[in-house]
């Protein structure tokens, strides 16, 4: 067991024979990277040049007297794409060049990742394939379009459940076949080392620029910082730089879909069972007899039955709490944002929006807290629309 | 002695070489499970790998993921695999059986209690594709240093400088895993396999058998002098099908396919 690729007890390299010298090449190129000036010179050029860094860290003055705190936004759904996504793709690809690699490879989802990673992939000339779920085609028909615009091939994945556990398992066996000329990039914190390390490096930007934001406008640390828990990219990246500042709490909303005791949700921390997938340790979705669960969430981004390592240890060790909001919350919060501050957020953010109005409950408007609000919500219209007809907001 | 040992050991002593097939446990149901392992005992196959399902079987190929789904849409479990497991040997079964199965499966059991669950049921090896040499100390400290129920190792043709750190301290057989990435890509064999399979062989004190892609024992007469026995999963999954799961048929190939593979 190597300890640097864990976590306590998660994390790890839980990946077949065929993968470990490829994790280790891997380990090494991104260590001796990110300790390389021109490196993260050329990153930090493609985020501010490309992705529009650094975002904003807004001051939502009528949310925040709604809500009864001071609160800021931190606006990763302006970045290009849409999404905090694109600040790993960068970073990924880059590797992946640096490394000589001329192809990447990418699982999704709801499509999301897959669009960044065929937009780095485009940027940099490279060849691209996105494995995604069957369901998730016919779910996604826009993102699957943007990706084909973009020039990737999306291979549609005929396996288990037809999702994104599925389509990441496709992606680690193409992996395994193909490592030779062929750079994985996966789009959540989740993974075999070094990856929930990678991500999280190349999502740390989020929090390094809020701190400073924050500090500027209130000349302290924010009370608390909250994101949503899908994988634990944005999230992950929201915690970086103030997992060591004791006085900042630190809070991850994962997603509790119809409700945790329904068992239809995302929420992979609240039962709290350890197991072993996409070559991570970590708390995991899992019935009876040890197969893996599917998840439910109305957000496709935050539908994933496991989370991050760091983010399992984290819980463990208290740094961090983790909590949950339903599709309805979730929803709701939506709308009120909508309202409010005239932002449209994505369905996932809005679960960390959900939960900052039931926290604020417990604080004053001298105190402060950052939301990551990790995407915008213009690829959630069609299923705002579809929800909000159902309950008949509209009317 | 381990029950895969001491039947090497015998093999070696003949100067035959290892037939071993994959079965997926609980695919059709439990009942056929047991007849095609009574049937392959008798027509000398000399080890079973027992593939217990999983929804999430990231080193198999189509063929074995299908088949791994179908057992669970039929009710396959790892209880019920156990339970099989000890009708079987309470039954007078005793071909050695390998349980090739997902780290998962044994994580969600308890490592401590499905270690100790395997050396009481008869289970006398396991092969866990996800579970490298590094991710491997809790599950060998579970097991500690048993004759009953043993981990057998794996190798890779990218294993490269790995080869003598995990053929160092393997036990009954190495398993040679003779194509990159997953299960069932027949025919393609890495180009350098022959180089690879040598190494190995080189390396290691104990018998070294190849598997992924071999139908039949023609598939293995370039590689006869460094291997010492063969691995057929995904196209005996395919055949098994393709007769209706006939144990007569599954037989018949197990006889042919050793007794060409010793006159090589």
């Amino acid at each position: 067991m190597k300890n640097e690729a864990y976590y306590g007890q998660f994390g790890g390299q839980y990946v077949p024979e065929t993968l470990m010298n490829t994790l280790d090449e891997l380990e090494r190129a991104f260590e001796e990277a990110i300790r390389d000036k021109d490196f993260m010179d050329e990153y930090n050029y493609y985020l501010r040049q490309y992705v529009g860094r650094e975002t904003p860290l807004y001051y939502a003055k009528r949310l925040s007297e709604a809500y009864g705190t001071k609160i800021y936004l931190k606006r990763e759904d302006l970045n290009h794409t849409g999404a905090h996504k694109i600040n790993n793709v960068i970073g990924q690809i880059l590797l992946a060049r640096r490394m000589g690699k001329k192809k990447v490879i990418a699982e999704t989802g709801a499509g999301q990742h897959g669009v960044a990673t065929a937009t780095g992939a485009a940027l940099f000339g490279m060849e691209c394939s996105v494995y995604m779920g069957k369901e998730d085609i016919e779910r996604q028909k826009l993102n699957v379009l943007r990706m084909e615009m973009l020039g990737a091939k999306v291979v549609s994945v005929e396996s288990g459940s037809n999702t994104l556990k599925d389509a990441t398992n496709e992606a680690i066996r193409t992996w395994a076949k193909t490592a030779e000329d062929t750079f994985y990039v996966i789009g959540s914190a989740v993974g075999p080392h070094p990856y929930p390390k990678m991500v999280k490096e190349f999502q740390r930007v989020i929090s390094a620029e809020s701190k400073r934001q924050h500090m500027e406008a209130e000349g302290k640390n924010p009370d608390v910082v909250m994101a949503c828990v899908g994988g634990g990219s944005n999230s992950i990246g929201m915690f970086a730089d103030f997992i060591d500042e004791k006085d900042v709490q630190l809070i991850g909303v994962e997603a509790a879909g119809l409700g945790i005791e329904t068992g239809k949700h995302a929420s992979a921390m609240a039962l709290g069972e350890p197991g072993v997938l996409h070559g991570m340790r970590s708390y995991l979705l899992q019935d009876k007899d040890g197969n893996i669960q599917l998840a439910h969430s109305i957000s496709a981004g935050l539908d994933y039955p496991g989370v991050g390592p760091e983010h399992a240890y984290l819980r463990d060790t208290g740094r961090a709490q983790y909590v949950s909001i339903t599709d309805d919350e979730a929803m709701d919060a939506l709308v009120e944002l909508c309202k409010l501050e005239g932002i449209i957020p994505a369905i996932e953010s809005a679960h960390a929006v959900a939960y900052a109005k039931k926290k604020a409950k417990e604080m004053t408007m001298d105190q402060s807290m950052i939301i990551c609000l990790s995407g915008r919500g213009d690829k959630d219209v069609n299923t705002i629309s579809d929800y909000l007809a159902g309950k008949g907001y509209l009317n | 002695m381990n029950r895969i040992e001491s039947v090497l050991a015998a093999l070696q002593e003949k100067n035959e070489k290892a037939f071993i097939t994959y079965v997926t446990a609980g695919f059709p149901d439990y009942d056929k499970t047991e007849e095609l392992i009574r049937a392959q005992e008798s027509a000398g196959t000399d080890i079973i790998e027992l593939g217990i399902p999983f929804s999430d079987p990231v080193a198999d190929g189509p063929v074995i993921q299908a088949a791994s789904f179908e057992a669970i849409k039929n009710g396959a479990t790892l209880e019920k695999t156990f339970e099989c497991m000890e009708k079987m040997r309470g039954s007078g079964v005793n071909i050695p059986i390998v349980f090739m199965l997902y780290y998962n499966t044994i994580v969600h059991y308890g490592v401590k209690n499905f270690m100790d669950r395997c050396k009481a049921c008869g289970v006398d090896g396991l092969i866990v594709p996800d579970l490298p040499l590094e991710e491997q100390q809790e599950a060998q400290d579970a097991l500690g240093n048993c004759d009953e129920t043993i981990m057998i190792q794996l190798v890779a043709p990218v294993s490269a400088d790995r080869i003598p750190k995990i053929v160092g301290s393997a036990r009954g057989f190495i398993y040679c895993v003779s194509s990159m990435g997953v299960t069932g890509q027949e025919g393609q064999f890495h180009s350098k396999v022959i180089d690879y399979l040598s190494q190995v062989k080189a390396a290691s004190k104990i018998p070294v058998m190849m598997g992924f892609g071999i139908r039949t024992a023609a598939d293995i007469a370039p590689m006869k002098d460094v291997i010492d026995g063969a691995i057929v999963g995904t196209h005996f999954i395919q055949l098994l099908r393709d007769n209706g799961f006939s144990a007569d048929a599954a037989a018949e190939y197990c006889r042919t396919f050793k007794k060409e593979m010793n006159e090589l």
